[in-house]
C-alpha cells in the first residue's frame, strides 16, 4: 500500500459521510411532507455503511503476499424506516383520511441533528487523515533534496 | 551490500514502509468509524520492525477497546492520536534518511578533493 492508496481510503469515507449528511438533510427537509410519488407521507431514510470491497491494486497486493484486509468504506444502501407514520387530527387538511387524521413522517429533528453532528465530526477526522497523508507524501519528496 | 545500501538505510526503508502501512491502517479504521460491526485493527510496530520482512506485516485486532452497541469499536481519540504520531514518525524517518544520504555525499566530495 502506498501513500496515495491511503488517501483513497480516506476519500471513500469523505464521500460516505457526505452522503450521510445528504440523507439527514433530506429527512429534515421532508419532516412535514405528506405526499410522495410512492403515495403516503415521506418515510425517514437510514444510510447503511459497510467496509468496501478491496480495489484492484489492493486485491493484487494481497495476492502477492502483502498484508491485506484494509480498505475504505462504502454506502451499501439507503433504506426507509419501518416506523408507522405519526397521525395528527386535522380534519380540514386536504390529505386527511375519513376520520380526519393526517399521516406525517415519524421524524424527530433532534435525532436528525445528532446524526448530522456525527457525520460532520467523522468528516473532519477523515479530512485530517487526508492532510496527514498529504504531508507524508510531501515529506518523502524531501529525501530527494 | 553495496556502498550506497548501508544497514542504516535499509532499516530506515523498513521503518518508512511500516509507518506508511500503519497510516493506511489508521485511515482504514477512521474511514470505518460508522460501519456497524467493524473492529479496530493495528500492527505491533516494534515487533514488525524487528521481524525480517519477507511477508507483509501481521494485522491484528486491537484488544481492550470499548465496543458500541452496533459492534463497532473504533475510538476517535485513539485514531486521531495515532494519525499524528505516525505522521511524526514518518518525518523522523525522512530526516534520518536525509542525514544518511548527506553523509554519503560528504564522503564522495571529500574524496574528490584529496
Amino acid at each position: 500500500m502506498n501513500l496515495f492508496g491511503v488517501m483513497d481510503i480516506s476519500a471513500s469515507a469523505l464521500k460516505a459521510e457526505r452522503q450521510r449528511a445528504e440523507v439527514v438533510a433530506s429527512n429534515m427537509a421532508n419532516a412535514e411532507t405528506t405526499r410522495t410519488p410512492e403515495g403516503g407521507p415521506y418515510r425517514r431514510h437510514h444510510i447503511v455503511f459497510s467496509t468496501a470491497k478491496p480495489s484492484f491494486p489492493q486485491a493484487l497486493e494481497s495476492r502477492m503476499g502483502a498484508a491485506s484486509g484494509i480498505g475504505g468504506v462504502e454506502v451499501r444502501e439507503v433504506v426507509p424506516d419501518s416506523a408507522p407514520p405519526l397521525r395528527r387530527y386535522e380534519p380540514s387538511h386536504p390529505d386527511a383520511d375519513a376520520d380526519g387524521y393526517v399521516s406525517y413522517p415519524a421524524i424527530n429533528p433532534v435525532e436528525e441533528m445528532v446524526d448530522l453532528m456525527g457525520a460532520v465530526r467523522s468528516y473532519e477526522l477523515n479530512s485530517s487523515a487526508v492532510t496527514a497523508s498529504k504531508q507524508m507524501i510531501q515529506q518523502s519528496l524531501e529525501i530527494l533534496r | 551490500m553495496s556502498f550506497i545500501d548501508t544497514p542504516t538505510l535499509s532499516l530506515l526503508q523498513r521503518y518508512l514502509d511500516l509507518t506508511a502501512f500503519r497510516q493506511g491502517l489508521v485511515a482504514s479504521n477512521v474511514a470505518n468509524v460508522d460501519t456497524p460491526g467493524y473492529r479496530t485493527r493495528d500492527v505491533d510496530f516494534q515487533a514488525e520492525l524487528q521481524r525480517a520482512q519477507e511477508a507483509g506485516p501481521q494485522v491484528e485486532e486491537v484488544p481492550g477497546l470499548v465496543e458500541r452497541p452496533d459492534g463497532n469499536n473504533v475510538s476517535l481519540d485513539r485514531e486521531g492520536l495515532l494519525l499524528a504520531q505516525t505522521q511524526l514518525q514518518f518525518r523522523v524517518g525522512v530526516q534520518l534518511a536525509r542525514v544518511e544520504f548527506r553523509r554519503l555525499l560528504t564522503a564522495i566530495n571529500e574524496g574528490r578533493q584529496g
